[in-house]
């Protein structure tokens, strides 16, 4: 090749690698979603089993779209938050650059603060954060935030109730705290101390663990000394595989006793957190009428796409994915603005309910402009006006032979 | 046209800036006196913290707020360097380590400050503005893009700071400050206070670490501990490196650069999976630097006379 | 001593001999005995034996992570912020080795292997130029960031940066009346201090030690005095990186799970105990990590262990205004 065929050969090598490839030819809608990973950086974690969760709910939909003859069509490009507010934000731009409708991700608050302060409540482009901390709250999205990961004072009260499920009366009992150190442990933490001294119990901690230290024997020794009648470890599964291996390792730790919130249920524990470390251990989670069979669908879709193991919160990715979905089909359009009006239309409280395994005839339901409620894996949403989740209805489980077994509902309102 | 995108293009803008105004602090204390600081994020997390808080637990306005914080990152400046200047060059700079990330720890740990919760709403005075602003900008297209008038802030204040600091180093003191650099003991033997020189050094470029952190409170609008991490030291340093350790003006360019260069490669379009990208990224920036530093140490304005630093 | 016996040793050259001279080493267990039996009267033994049992295991850790670092440090003058990602490397490498079938402990031997030499070529491609450039300490810095970067993301970019478990027993403790430590947590004790003696006494006593040991005190005087320096270089490449691995292999074995942040997230603490003990004495790394171990645990008797990393941090700050050169730097001036 003469020099000029190998310039104009770099030169479209170089075009295509930064995305300026032709246009294809659409037809119906063409939603193209956005996935805020963590894909580098101190919460890197998360990034792969997000990435999964957002990836997998992209082919089902599509799958259901098809099957079910609406003419939709859904794509993802993503971009790495790094872990940092700054470099979100900057992330969250290349998403819309990209051409992304709604962005799915931001795993902690500042980054969704961030976000929503720069960029989407401008442009009314639907948010949707795994992050939990009240502090999303305080500011005024403008209806484009949305979660679907319960508010902490809800979950709260559902630890609370799953620990007097297990051991009765509060009245003079004694709960042992302990949380990684980071927001949604803080939060959860503090809502549900006032929530066990209220009933008349006593707190021993929390116990605040550090997540880069080498070892937890200390923090461990602190849990389970005075031997308490429950202990509450709020944490995720990366930390837990250490800590619950120190929690074993002081010779004085009753899984038994146990409660964890949802960022410590999966379907089958992952194999790095030492069994018993959970055996028999229980826990909170979302829950809806259909939890069992909806979960059942999720892990199936979960196992059959291989690679990374559950990991926190994942099913709340999967649940927001598909509620932008039906957003879409709503609005008939791919605009966000259009696309997040259209988001309480398909949680909408009195509507016909449709689930995870009825998702085609949510979608035709959703196109052919009828509202809808959509109840999602991780339960029922029906959002408030500040975007978290009205619907308090928890799955208490428990861990049986590393499986997680439902024993009962509550609904924490209560 | 995905890549051209404005909006995307200001947001980088402003990020640039910031490590600007950050980098020409680290530019003094490397390049002009020879002192390794490290700590360059934790002076930036007091001043952006101190004025937080001063408005929102304080009531104070902005306008009080900011120059107040500065001052409390100088003096945080001042304070870590006294007791530590003296130690070899080296020492130093780990202990500036140590110092950024008890900061870092403390705001996340302790309960004043907001801990895990971070500080917000401190930004109302300047969103107001902002909006204010925005409509005037309609001449220059700019009237939709949310951060044009941050951009616009953040790059007069660089420019303010670039002209004063190279005022100072043509001044007597910037002199004295080359001096020590290029040989402490002479200037001690000259009679020049060599600590005292340090310690203002210092000072001064806590002072740069508070305005660029103000500028960073603006942009995320939400104060958080990791925020201020050594990552982002480590990233000043090398945007220092591309820029050469000869001038200010070099060092912002350097800044400019690299931000560029590693927000850009946001874009790269490759069949592998998203985590696979995102590690490309970050290889890709990590060769830049080793390329460099093999290659072309003194930068990209840089010239070798300027580059050695005796430690 | 008398006035004449000092006025002589100073027209001689040296300083005068204090009556009684108490060797840092004393010192420092001096005050960590006084600093336990305060502990032990205001929160009893048990809890007192347990913490310092933990503090002594985190100890391991980092001193076994350290040794390498310092040695580095000392002879080189180079800020390795590549180290910590050698553990990670050395980690990662037997996971590869593993799943594709090698037991285990062989495949950390083998990695263990491969990384010291790929610490030597590195040395060859990278640190090597930038001597003979004679670049400084900034510069080395900085290619030793970016070479972190490479190392670290290049292992995410095949492996992935999801949590992975390592498989070995995690549980198995060994009780000791009411304390307990882990077996593996034991393993790493022991060869940290094992390593780090090893090292230091190969230093002190081999002729290969003694050269490094000329060579990090002045390199241009120990090439003009003979000695081959390359050499010399090489082998403090192969232990740092061999040791590295070591560490990196004998971290995920005994914690059980990491993803491919872990050194650099490590490297601090590292880095810390280093400095403490005096850069470029293996001893020093040893006895820092001790140090910082200790600390850190005892101090969870009295405030939330939240604080454990500030707690480290203080400490080296704490030592370094009153040692400057670090427990074991001594007052002999670095060129």
């Amino acid at each position: 090749m003469n020099r000029r065929q190998s310039l104009l050969a770099a030169v479209a090598v170089a075009t295509v690698a930064l995305g300026w490839g032709p246009v294809r030819a659409e037809d119906g809608v063409t939603l193209t979603i956005g996935k805020l990973l963590e894909l580098t950086g101190p919460l890197s974690e998360n990034g792969p089993s997000q990435d999964k969760a957002i990836t997998i709910a992209v082919d089902y939909a599509n799958q259901a779209a098809a099957a079910a003859g609406v003419p939709i069509k859904v794509s993802a490009v993503s971009a790495d938050a790094q872990g940092d507010p700054q470099a979100a934000l900057s992330a969250a731009r290349a998403l819309v650059a990209k051409g992304a409708s709604a962005i799915i991700g931001p795993s902690i608050t500042p980054e969704s603060i961030a976000i929503a302060n720069g960029l989407t409540i401008q442009k009314r482009i639907s948010l949707w954060p795994v992050g939990t901390s009240t502090r999303l709250r305080t500011i005024k999205d403008e209806g484009t935030i949305f979660r679907t990961v319960p508010p902490d004072s809800l979950q709260a009260y559902a630890l609370a109730a799953a620990v007097v499920d297990k051991v009765g009366d509060p009245k003079g009992k004694l709960l042992s705290i302990a949380y990684r150190n980071e927001p949604y442990g803080e939060g959860l933490a503090k809502d549900l101390k006032a929530a066990w001294t209220a009933k008349g119990g006593t707190i021993q901690g929390p116990v605040v663990f550090d997540p880069a230290q080498a070892t937890f024997d200390s923090e461990a020794q602190q849990v389970v000394d005075h031997n308490p009648d429950a202990y509450v470890v709020i944490d995720y599964p990366d930390t837990f595989a250490k800590f619950g291996a120190s929690l074993v390792r002081t010779g004085n730790y009753d899984a038994a006793k146990l409660v964890v919130p949802d960022a410590l249920a999966f379907s089958t524990v992952p194999g790095n957190i030492p069994p018993p470390a959970l055996e028999g251990a229980r826990g909170t989670r979302g829950g809806s009428d259909i939890s069992t069979d909806a979960y059942k669908l999720f892990d199936q879709l979960w196992q059959k796409a291989g690679g990374v193991e559950h990991f926190a919160l994942d099913a709340n990715s999967f649940d927001s994915t598909t509620l932008v979905v039906l957003a879409a089909a709503a609005a008939h359009s791919t605009d966000p603005a259009a696309l997040t009006a259209k988001i309480r239309d398909v949680a909408k409280p009195g509507a016909p309910k449709f689930g995870p395994t009825t998702l085609g005839e949510a979608l035709k339901a959703a196109w052919s402009g009828k509202p809808i409620d959509y109840v999602g894996v991780a339960g029922a949403f029906e959002f408030a006006d500040n975007g978290d989740p009205t619907i308090s209805r928890f799955d208490i489980y428990e861990y049986k032979g590393g499986k997680l077994d439902v024993i009962k509902q509550i609904d924490a309102a209560k | 046209m995905t890549f051209l995108n404005l909006d995307f293009w200001i947001g980088v803008g402003v990020i640039a800036g910031i490590y600007g105004i950050f980098v020409l602090g680290l530019q003094l204390n490397v390049g002009f006196t020879g002192i390794i600081n490290l700590g360059q994020a934790g002076f930036m997390a007091i001043g952006a913290y101190a004025m937080g808080m001063l408005v929102v637990d304080a009531g104070w306005p902005m306008a009080l707020a900011f120059p107040a914080a500065v001052g409390v990152a100088v003096g945080a400046g001042l304070l870590v360097g006294l007791p530590t200047l003296r130690l070899r060059a080296d020492y130093f700079g780990i202990v500036t380590i140590a110092f950024s990330e008890i900061v870092r720890y403390v705001l996340q740990n302790a309960s004043f400050a907001g801990g895990n919760q971070g500080v917000i709403g401190y930004d109302a005075e300047w969103r107001a503005f902002q909006s204010w602003v925005s409509p005037h900008l309609k001449p220059l297209g700019l009237d939709r893009a949310t951060q044009a008038p941050l951009l616009i802030a953040v790059w007069a204040m660089l420019f303010l700071c670039v002209c004063g600091l190279k005022a100072l180093q043509a001044s007597p003191w910037g002199r004295a400050l080359r001096a020590i650099r290029e040989d402490e003991d002479a200037a001690a033997a000259l009679g020049k206070n060599v600590f005292a020189f340090k310690l203002q050094s210092l000072g001064l470029a806590a002072a740069l670490a508070a305005i660029a952190g103000f500028f960073l409170a603006l942009n995320v609008t939400y104060l958080y501990p990791s925020e201020f991490d050594l990552s982002f030291t480590f990233f000043g340093y090398a945007a220092l490196l591309l820029g050469g350790f000869a001038s200010y003006a070099g060092a912002a360019l350097g800044a400019v650069v690299l931000c560029a260069l590693t927000e850009g490669l946001r874009f790269l379009d490759l069949p592998l999976s998203s985590g696979q990208v995102g590690s490309l990224r970050m290889i890709l920036v990590g060769l830049m630097l080793v390329g460099l530093s093999l290659y072309r140490p003194e930068g990209l304005l840089g010239n070798r006379s300027e580059m050695q630093l005796r430690a | 001593m008398t006035i004449e016996e000092g006025i002589g040793a100073g027209a001689q050259g040296r300083a005068p001999r204090p009556p009684i001279e108490i060797p840092a080493a004393a010192w420092l267990a001096l005050t960590l005995v006084f600093v336990a039996v305060c502990l032990v009267v205001a929160r009893g033994p048990v809890a007192v034996g347990q913490t310092t049992l933990n503090g002594l295991i985190a100890a391991g850790y980092f001193s076994l992570g350290a040794v390498g670092l310092t040695l580095v440090f000392g002879t080189l003058r180079i800020i390795n912020f590549a180290h910590g990602d050698l553990l990670t490397l050395g980690a990662y490498l037997t996971f590869g080795l593993n799943a594709m079938g090698a037991p285990f402990w062989p495949a950390a031997a083998v990695a263990i292997a491969l990384t010291a030499l790929i610490a030597l070529s590195l040395d060859y491609v990278i640190w090597a130029p930038l001597r003979r450039a004679r670049t400084s300490t900034l510069q080395a810095m900085l290619a030793a960031i970016g070479l972190a970067m490479v190392i670290r993301f290049t292992v995410q970019f095949f492996a992935g940066s999801q949590v992975r478990g390592v498989g070995q027993d995690v549980l198995s403790s060994i009780n000791i009346g009411p304390l307990h430590l882990g077996s593996l947590q034991a393993l790493v004790l022991v060869v940290g201090v094992v390593a780090s003696t090893l090292v230091g006494l190969g230093l002190a006593f081999t002729r290969l030690g003694k050269q490094i040991r000329a060579l990090s005190d002045n390199m241009a005087l120990a090439e003009v005095a003979g000695i081959d320096t390359a050499r010399a270089i090489r082998v403090v490449w192969i232990v740092a990186g061999g040791l590295a691995a070591l560490a990196g292999i004998l971290f995920a074995a005994a914690v059980g799970s990491v993803n491919p942040n872990f050194g650099f997230f490590t490297l601090l603490s590292l880095f810390t105990a280093a400095v403490l003990g005096g850069i470029g004495n293996a001893y020093g790394a040893l006895v820092g990590g001790l140090v910082i171990g200790l600390a850190q645990e005892w101090s969870t008797l009295f405030v939330n262990p939240r604080w454990k990393p500030v707690v480290g941090f203080a400490i080296l700050i704490v030592v370094l205004l009153v040692l400057p050169r670090g427990i074991f730097g001594g007052s002999r001036e670095r060129s």
